[in-house]
């Protein structure tokens, strides 16, 4: 039972009007990403649209945590001492452990992350050998986290999270298509690609600029932010769903879509402030370990309001209205 | 009104098994959080092997249950993972080099006799078919004159072979090997029948340590197969330490910015839904503990997020209560009809949520696991704290009256339209929400 008073307050945005302006803006940011992914899928040998971590590929990453300046030159040298040691593209990289001016108490300034191919060794030998490389250029560097994923682990990880992540749509489509309707369903799934492309695009276009690799975390991101866009998809839609059922009469299709996503602004805003403001927390606070899961989270927040108020409710209007004019045009016929 | 009293008891009295839950039960922390080795061994076949069976499954864990717990440092895992691989964790040892070489030693014990000498005049020795297999059990003991010494005990078939061996050898040397190294080779005096032997360390004998160790590995005995690490995450206790400290200062950041928000933008009803996250948070922690859940970073990353989550309902409530109360309705109407109207959104989206954490928790990795785990208790306590708590208490603290401060809400008095006006309805029905 909708309320009808509702329906005559004022609008602050207007979806149906702007329709062409909305999609434009979504496909600002979105064709950079698809260019990325593309870019990355063409030059890449394993044709990733993203640059795959260890998890998926394979590798072992050697965590060194330091109490000391770690200087740019440092990091240069350990690189050129791995090589000459005969290990084959090794990646080293400092992690400034230190957030937003908050010195963690146990002294650890700096995190020294080496990744190199999987190190299969029973005796620790080839782990000592990188021991030696560090500790020969930062005098406190304590090891402190060592990551080792086989390559034969890797693919199947690889497999499992394409796996997870189209049963997740899928799972997603049946619920809504069984709860609301097929156009619904389809419509949500749209915008749920339109946010997991943002999410992985930026990605993308980060890991062909630096060194950024995703690991298994990033595919839970992409699934809550996957899980979150449908979430504000959803409350705008069952809005719609409501006042078109009490409605239809009085007004058009268009004007309930406008009046629903007005009606659910200031939710779907506050919901977004507040998930943000933990996020972050999380962010500036948080482990130093965590903070690419966390950035990928914000991005699909910010991308899955933007959908939902923008791109699955034009998509829904404009639907309809296709639809409308198919019908008027049967019946002319 | 008596029965939103007795609910109000009710929610206090679990709020308080919570916090006694809480208080007497100690968290489980994951080894990303406290430190420790989290390994993942494959069984690899081989000639003999072709084929890895349940039957071997089961006995490799058991000889790497051993293995592991010879190591005396408190709860380990060891655990089958699919057909044939070995989740192992140990915590507090994040030195895998020492863990590693303890899993890879193959426990090896050979009885040898001599073959004669090579060119610089070296004993030679030759296998005799008598191996660590034919052993019952072995132990640390001292000798008469007080070195330490491995005391061995054969099964019958090891006894007898035992006895023939040392029958043979009367007047010569046998020698012992342990992984291919020399131990002791003894001069056989006569004929050992008793199934009983014992292994001195030579010239120097024993150090205790020594001896533990080499019972330690007989006991545990040969891996059946061989195994692979094709998984290896350790992590220094103190970087655990660095990870639950910042998360602990990061979420208690987060939900301060949170409730200030939430207090802010939504007045009376915002604190209400302060104290019901606050409740909220104890029930899950409780049931974390009650499960138990071992919580790793991604679990409190999961974690964090249902808090969200849970907020999320209260503000779909909030904003669909000050709808009604702007249509004019009376407090109880407008709350209860809140309430109702935002559980199908709550419902829907929630509900897609949990199906995405179910599909993660099959699927996914052990961190995954983690965080789908905890999401889903999360968002499921939600349900119940958003429509159950925060509904009993706005319920309680507005009673059944009109509104008539309408700032406790964040509106105007100008805001409130009478329904009635707006829709024809007799202003008695309107109250209660018949809006024809």
């Amino acid at each position: 039972m909708a309320n009808p008073n509702l329906m005559n307050q004022k609008q602050i945005i207007d979806v149906v009007k702007f329709r062409w302006l909305w999609l434009a803006i979504s496909a600002l940011f979105l064709i950079p990403c698809v260019a990325a992914i593309i870019y990355l899928m063409a030059t890449q040998p394993n044709h990733a649209p993203i640059k795959l971590g260890i998890d998926f590929t394979g590798g072992t990453i050697l965590q060194y945590a330091t109490k000391d300046n770690v200087t740019v030159d440092d990091i240069g040298k350990i690189r050129e001492d791995m090589i000459k040691e005969g290990f084959m593209t090794p990646i080293v990289q400092n992690i400034n452990n230190d957030n937003a001016g908050q010195a963690s108490t146990n002294g650890i300034k700096n995190i020294i992350s080496v990744k190199t191919g999987f190190i299969d060794d029973k005796t620790g030998e080839t782990t000592a050998k990188i021991d030696n490389i560090v500790s020969k250029y930062v005098d406190s560097a304590e090891l402190v986290q060592t990551t080792s994923v086989g390559p034969s682990l890797g693919s199947e990880l690889l497999k499992n999270s394409i796996v997870a992540l189209l049963l997740a749509f899928l799972g997603i489509v049946v619920y809504i298509s069984f709860r609301f309707k097929t156009d619904y369903a389809v419509i949500t799934l749209l915008s749920l690609v339109h946010d997991a492309l943002f999410v992985i695009g930026v990605f993308a276009i980060m890991s062909i600029f630096s060194n950024v690799y995703v690991d298994a975390l990033f595919i839970t991101a992409v699934l809550t932010v996957v899980g979150f866009s449908v979430h504000d998809t959803i409350v705008v839609f069952d809005r719609v769903r409501e006042n078109n059922r009490f409605l239809a009469k009085k007004y058009t299709f268009n004007e309930i879509v406008n009046a629903s996503v007005n009606q659910t602004l200031a939710r779907s805003l506050n919901t977004s402030i507040t998930t943000l403001l933990t996020l972050g927390a999380l962010y500036f606070f948080g482990g130093s370990t965590t903070k690419e899961f966390i950035f990928a989270m914000i991005l699909g927040i910010a991308v899955g309001t933007y959908s939902s108020i923008f791109f699955a409710s034009v998509l829904l209007a404009w639907d309809k209205e296709i639809k409308d004019k198919r019908a008027v045009q049967k019946a002319a016929a | 009104m008596k029965n939103k009293i007795i609910l109000f008891w009710a929610i206090v009295l679990i709020v308080i098994i919570s916090i006694a839950v809480i208080w007497k039960k100690p968290t489980s922390l994951g080894l990303d959080l406290v430190g420790g080795s989290r390994l993942m061994l494959e069984a690899q076949t081989s000639e003999a092997v072709k084929k890895i069976t349940p039957e071997i499954m089961d006995s490799l864990q058991y000889a790497i249950e051993n293995r592991v717990n010879a190591l005396g440092v408190g709860e380990t895992v060891v655990q089958k993972v699919g057909e044939n691989r070995l989740l192992i964790e140990i915590p507090n040892i994040s030195d895998t080099a020492k863990a590693k070489e303890f899993l890879g030693e193959t426990a090896e014990l050979e009885f040898k006799e001599p073959a004669g000498t090579d060119a610089n005049g070296e004993p030679q020795w030759k296998t005799t078919g008598l191996t660590g297999k034919d052993l019952k059990k072995s132990s640390v003991a001292t000798s008469q004159t007080g070195e330490w010494i491995v005391s061995l005990e054969f099964n019958p078939e090891g006894a007898k072979k035992f006895g023939a061996l040392t029958r043979r050898l009367v007047g010569q040397p046998m020698a012992i090997f342990f992984n291919g190294k020399l131990q002791s080779a003894p001069r056989i005096n006569e004929e050992i029948t008793g199934g009983n032997a014992q292994i001195t360390g030579g010239g120097d004998g024993f150090e205790y340590k020594q001896a533990k160790e080499m019972v330690d590995l007989l006991n545990a005995g040969a891996l059946p197969v061989g195994a692979q690490i094709i998984e290896e995450n350790s992590i220094g206790p103190t970087l655990g330490a660095d990870s639950i400290q910042k998360s602990k200062f990061a979420g208690l950041i987060g939900l301060s910015l949170v409730m200030i928000f939430m207090i802010l933008y939504y007045r009376l009803p915002g604190v209400i839904a302060c104290v019901a996250l606050c409740i909220y948070s104890v029930i899950v922690f409780a049931i974390f503990k009650i499960i138990p859940v071992t919580l790793t970073l991604a679990g409190i990353a999961g974690f964090i997020l249902s808090i969200g989550m849970a907020v999320d309902a209260n503000i779909l409530i909030f904003e669909r209560t000050k709808e009604e109360l702007k249509a004019g309705r009376s407090l109880f109407t407008a709350i209860n009809s809140g309430f109702d109207r935002a559980f199908t959104s709550i419902f829907d989206s929630n509900m897609t949520t949990i199906i995405t954490c179910v599909i993660l928790y099959v699927l996914g990795t052990s961190i995954v696991k983690g965080f789908a785990l905890t999401l889903a208790i999360g968002v499921l306590v939600s349900m119940f704290s958003a429509i159950t708590v925060t509904k009993n208490f706005m319920h309680l603290m507005f009673g059944t009256g009109e509104l008539k401060h309408p700032a406790l809400f964040g509106l105007k008095q100008s805001d409130i339209q009478n329904a009635f006006v707006a829709t024809e309805t007799k202003k008695e029905k309107a109250k209660f929400g018949v809006l024809d």
